[in-house]
């Protein structure tokens, strides 16, 4: 039995196993379920004397296992062989695409700057591009004679006459703040984004155009401290959290204290390694706004911000020139 | 405003760099919009000790000196001036130093020069031995420059300078002054804040205050007959001046500052408007007839020549200045021709007035002049500094016009303005802040400002406002006043933000507006921010009512007075803006085009509850695409898009924003803007249209390829939208659908969309789906018929059999053969 073992050992060794067909026959010779070599020599295993059985068992289950491997092995080396490149796939070719489109810069801007504030509870309120003069300008605090009602500065639609307010595009998304406030009573926590307008020349870095997103938080205690953490949180958010970022008086006529904040913008080309840039204005509510909307200025105060969505994306992505967002020049757009 | 630093150090010591007391006015709120540093460097100038003068053997007019330039060995320099000695201290620009010397041609010019190693008429000269002019020191060129005083050979010339109280360099600040600070106008405003920062003395110069009345009250007399636009006028008179050049340090200062000097008279009154914010005015008393003053306001059609010459037509109401028979000055904005100091002047009149700010406001901008003086009086100049200013410039010209100064002053003042107190509490402040402020730190600020403090108790103050903040009214601004000299920079941020517990919901605009981008971008729009102004002409053009979805028709909303007729008009359509972005990529090579705009129109109509009565404005979402559908690949032809590329966007786009109901009727009659389109609707609510663009109006902006587009009124379609925000659930059927296929012959001229619908209909609740499959209208079908194949899926809560399925079949067959005269095709 043992030398039959070893015969047929060396004929499966011997065995050329280079096609399909040579694999098959293989299988069904050595392996087949009736007739196969190694399954015959097992079903002998019965008139095998009991004392042979271990080692001859052994050397069977290692001929039947050789046999196998074989086997295996063979149509492995089949199948990679089947695998190897057809003459006509080429893989370098491109892909199938989509034609997918793009999202305007200002857009995803905009987006951007809604979202962080959305997360700290402020929702969006949006108001119309044609306005009167007391929501642009008149329950915002501005004098009567000051120079944004000017002509120069304003597209005015209807000028102002007795007994009749002027209508004009609004210059800011501000007046936002004003329906708000006059619909709506404390707390308030929303921004505004919008197109504005200016009676401008257009320039590499003015358009007639623009927009702002406004904010306006007003509740019971809000102090100048809140003010800067939102804005620092921000500017965090959106230039990153190393950021630098300055608070620094000004003026409005809406806001009380008033303050410009600025971000250091790194140059390695400029003295000093870089600059400030302005980035937005804020301050506190003026109590003559609250209470040109009818709301206690000294019970509730609150804090403004209005930004300009067209700087904010020529910062971030070096823009030089503002008129480019309005061309919309396909090979400007699809870098976005 | 320019602002010096040397100039500023005349009030208030600085220990800072230029540099810095930037940084510090800029987080004063006085923002250095520019920093520029002006005069010579004389970097290379060192103090050179002449020991020893000869004659030039070769040169006359030359001698060769032998100088100790404080490093060894003496140099010989060749020097041209007549005063060189020997023993004398004189400044040398030595080898390779550069100077921007006068040029001889043009005195006004100045070439850069560098000094090199040099032989004169044979003789070696190893520097320059300059005159006063040659360092920009002066305009003196009589000869070199003597120094007397302690000089050491070899220190730098700069320091020896410094040490004779002369800054030859000069740092000029470009100030961005915000209309609320008109104290800030002014180098004693400046230095005023910064001295109340950096917790200095602010020094104002010494100046004798006149007697009211005296000797100019006999022999001047001042009329105010427009007390409401003039409240002061105050007048002093200097005579026995001799007009002259300004003396160099007073030419320095104006020049710094970016002012030309003219004359010792007007130069004071400059640099006293410079100083401390109150414009001044020199009248020629002999050009004065009958020595009188009239502040009165201009009638009607009143002509002035102004001192530059120009002839002007008065703004009826403009406040002037008159003498006993003409006019003389218009008030606070410029002088005239016929009263102004001249080199003959010996005998001035000094005008200090305050005038109202809206009234100087309104004539200069109805002249379309700004000057210095208007600038200043617009913001309101400090109500009690006219005598200040007036015994200031008064003294000065007669130090430096040899003349006196009259006694006495002229102080017309028919409406004084009192002086405010405000009361700041201090929680208030605190609360405000957000940081609490150390009182005794809030009462220096404020005191520093001018300010004065009466305690109320120990939580509040009332707090005098000086006369020169006539922008201080209430207690919130004496906050920010507190919270500027604090620092903005220094008050802290809270480590938490409060958030509140009832977050608000997102508006479904917004959800809405996010979910159609995304739907478009897949199908490869591109958005687009276009300018809603344009021309007259191109905003009628597109003023069509098929754009209107239904909305009240209108005139266009016309902009008055725009600065150019390309923004004349608003937008009453997104139309022509996105034409114009397609014929510019056209024109760029560009061929594949899908474009897509959200934007507000404009028409004046009456809409209910519009926020502006008689403005009609509305948000539109436009579409538009030409071009081929695909860009060019390897594996397929691009053909060129057609109305169903477009169809098939807009029916993608309200299908993801669940709109009910959707119906689009065709119209095949043009209008002046499209060739044919299809009206949608949900419900009975209009959405907008499907359109080809008209061929004349395609051609009106030279586009190539035909244009798709469809304009939607986008606030009709949130608010259909938003009733379905979320989707309605099915549950999944477990049961197998059955698909069938129906082909039918029908006419040509036969609409597919009737038929769909009738098929939809007659298979009732089991036909789960109908679609086209199929169009044939080819050669191998009887004349005038088409094919038209439907796939058609069925299903119920059930297992269908196929006798169920058949016979709705058949219904449906039933219904197209008696409905459309369908044949069923085998």
């Amino acid at each position: 039995m043992l030398d039959q073992i070893e015969d047929l050992k060396r004929r499966i060794e011997a065995e050329t196993l280079d096609s399909e067909e040579a694999v098959e026959a293989y299988r069904i010779r050595y392996l087949g379920q009736r007739n196969g070599l190694v399954t015959l020599l097992a079903r002998q295993m019965s008139q095998v004397p009991r004392a042979e059985r271990p080692a001859v068992g052994q050397a069977l289950n290692a001929l039947k296992r050789l046999a196998e491997q074989r086997l295996e092995d063979a149509r492995n080396r089949l199948r990679q062989h089947r695998q190897t490149r057809p003459v006509d796939l080429d893989l370098t070719l491109p892909g199938r695409r989509a034609f997918v489109g793009s999202v305007h810069p200002l857009t995803q801007t905009l987006e951007d700057i809604t979202r962080f504030f959305e997360r700290y509870g402020f929702s969006v309120e949006t108001g119309p591009e044609i306005e009167d003069d007391w929501h642009n300008f008149t329950a915002l605090n501005f004098p009567p004679d000051h120079p944004a009602r000017d002509m120069q500065d304003t597209f005015f639609l209807e000028e102002p006459t007795q007994g009749k307010d002027g209508v004009v595009l609004r210059t800011h998304t501000s007046p936002v703040q004003i329906r708000v406030m006059e619909s709506r009573r404390p707390p308030l926590r929303i921004i505004a984004p919008g197109r504005v307008y200016r009676n401008e020349a257009i320039s590499f870095k003015s358009f007639c155009l623009f927009h702002q997103v406004e904010g306006l938080y007003v509740d019971e205690g809000v102090s100048m401290a809140d003010l800067k953490q939102i804005l620092h949180a921000f500017a965090r958010a959106l230039f990153g959290d190393d950021v630098q970022m300055r608070f620094r008086p000004s003026f409005f006529p809406f806001t009380e204290p008033s303050a410009e904040v600025d971000i250091w913008w790194p140059d390695a080309n400029r003295p000093g390694g870089g600059r400030w840039m302005e980035i937005l204005g804020c301050g506190m509510v003026d109590p003559n706004v609250l209470e040109a909307c009818g709301i206690d200025a000294e019970r509730y105060t609150g804090y403004a911000f209005g930004m300009g969505v067209e700087r904010i994306t020529m910062l971030r992505y070096d823009i030089d020139d503002i008129r480019i967002f309005y061309e919309n020049d396909l090979r400007f757009l699809q870098q976005f | 405003m320019n602002i010096s630093y040397n100039w500023l150090r005349e009030y208030v010591d600085l220990d800072l760099e230029p540099g810095a007391v930037g940084e510090v006015l800029t987080m004063l709120g006085l923002e250095v919009d520019g920093i520029e540093t002006i005069g010579p460097s004389l970097e290379g100038v060192v103090v050179g000790h002449v020991l020893e003068v000869q004659p030039h053997p070769n040169a006359d007019r030359l001698t060769l000196c032998r100088v100790d330039l404080g490093d060894g060995e003496p140099v010989q320099i060749v020097c041209g001036a007549p005063n060189v000695a020997a023993g004398q201290y004189v400044p040398v620009a030595t080898v390779g130093t550069t100077l921007h010397l006068p040029d001889r041609k043009n005195p006004a010019e100045r070439v850069a020069v560098t000094i090199k190693s040099a032989r004169l008429r044979g003789e070696t000269s190893e520097g320059m031995i300059c005159a006063e002019d040659e360092l920009g020191l002066s305009d003196d060129h009589s000869g070199i420059m003597v120094l007397d005083g302690a000089a050491t050979a070899g220190e730098p010339f700069r320091d020896y300078l410094a040490r004779q109280g002369v800054s030859v360099q000069d740092t000029v600040y470009d100030v961005a002054i915000t209309p609320n600070r008109p104290d800030a106008v002014s180098h004693i405003g400046v230095a005023r804040d910064l001295a109340a920062r950096l917790g200095k003395p602010l020094r104002k110069p010494a100046v004798e205050l006149p007697e009211d009345g005296g000797a100019v009250a006999e022999q001047v007399t001042v009329r105010i007959e427009a007390p409401e636009a003039c409240p002061r006028y105050v007048a002093m008179r200097v005579r026995g001046v001799t007009v002259q050049e300004s003396p160099a340090w007073l030419q320095q200062r104006l020049r710094a500052v970016g002012l030309r000097p003219i004359n010792n008279i007007v130069d004071v009154t400059n640099y006293v408007m410079y100083e401390c914010g109150q414009p001044l005015h020199a009248f020629d008393v002999e050009c004065l007839a009958g020595r009188s003053i009239v502040v009165r306001e201009a009638g009607a059609g009143e002509r002035f020549t102004t001192l530059d010459g120009k002839e002007r037509l008065l703004p009826e109401g403009a406040l002037m200045i008159c003498d006993t028979e003409r006019m003389v000055a218009i008030a606070g904005v410029m002088g005239g021709e016929n009263s102004e100091v001249t080199d003959r002047t010996t005998d001035v009149l000094i005008e200090s007035a305050y005038f109202d700010p809206a009234s100087i406001r309104r004539t200069a901008r109805a002249l379309g002049m700004q000057t210095d003086a208007s600038y200043r009086f617009e913001r309101g100049v400090d109500p009690e500094g006219q005598v200040w200013a007036a015994a200031r410039a008064a003294a000065l010209m007669a130090e430096l016009g040899g003349g006196r100064v009259e006694p006495g002053v002229v102080d017309a003042h028919p409406n004084p303005i009192e002086r405010r107190a405000v009361r700041l509490r201090r929680g208030r402040l605190t609360q405000m802040l957000g940081v609490e402020v150390p009182v005794g730190d809030v009462e220096a600020y404020l005191t520093a400002l001018g300010f004065e403090l009466t305690p109320e108790g120990a939580v509040s103050y009332w707090c005098t406002v000086p006369s020169f903040r006539p922008d201080i009214e209430r207690e919130v601004d004496v906050i920010e006043e507190v919270a500027r000299l604090y620092g903005y920079d220094r008050i802290p941020e809270p480590d938490r933000i409060p958030i509140p517990n009832q977050v608000p919901r997102e508006a479904p605009e917004a959800r809405l507006r996010r979910r159609s981008r995304t739907v478009l971008l897949g199908r490869g729009f591109r958005e687009v921010y276009v300018n809603s102004l344009l021309r007259r002409d191109v905003a009628e053009r597109f003023n069509q009512p098929v754009l209107r979805a239904g909305r009240p028709a209108g005139a266009i909303v016309e902009t008055l007075k725009p600065i150019s007729q390309e923004m004349a008009a608003l937008r009453p359509s997104l139309l022509p803006g996105v034409l114009q972005i397609l014929a510019h990529n056209q024109n760029h090579g560009q061929d594949v085009l899908r474009f897509m705009e959200f934007g507000h129109v404009f028409v004046r109509a009456d809409e209910a509850g519009a926020p502006v009565p008689g403005y009609a404005e509305h948000t539109a979402l436009l579409l538009a695409l030409s071009g081929p559908d695909t860009p060019v690949a390897w594996d397929r032809a691009p053909r060129a898009v057609d109305f169903f590329d477009l169809k098939g966007a807009v029916e993608d786009l309200l299908d993801a924003l669940r709109l009910p109901d959707v119906t689009m009727t065709p119209v095949y009659d043009a209008t002046p803007v499209t060739a044919y389109h299809l009206e949608v609707r949900a419900g009975d609510v209009r959405l907008g249209i499907v359109a080809r663009l008209a061929e004349a109006v395609q051609e009106a902006y030279d586009l190539r390829e035909p244009v798709y587009f469809a304009e939607l009124d986008w606030d009709a379609l949130v608010d259909r939208a938003a009733e379905r925000l979320e989707p309605a659930y099915q549950p999944v059927s477990r049961f197998p659908v059955v698909s069938r296929d129906l082909a039918v012959l029908v006419d040509r001229d036969q609409p597919a969309g009737p038929l769909l619908a009738a098929i939809r209909e007659a298979g009732g609740a089991l036909l789960l789906e109908a679609t086209v499959f199929d169009l044939y209208q080819g050669d191998r079908l009887e004349p005038g018929k088409k094919s038209l194949a439907f796939a058609l899926r069925f299903g119920a809560d059930r297992t269908l059999t196929d006798r169920e399925v058949d016979a709705c079949v058949q219904g449906i067959v039933a219904v197209l053969e008696q409905r459309f005269g369908a044949r069923l095709r085998q």
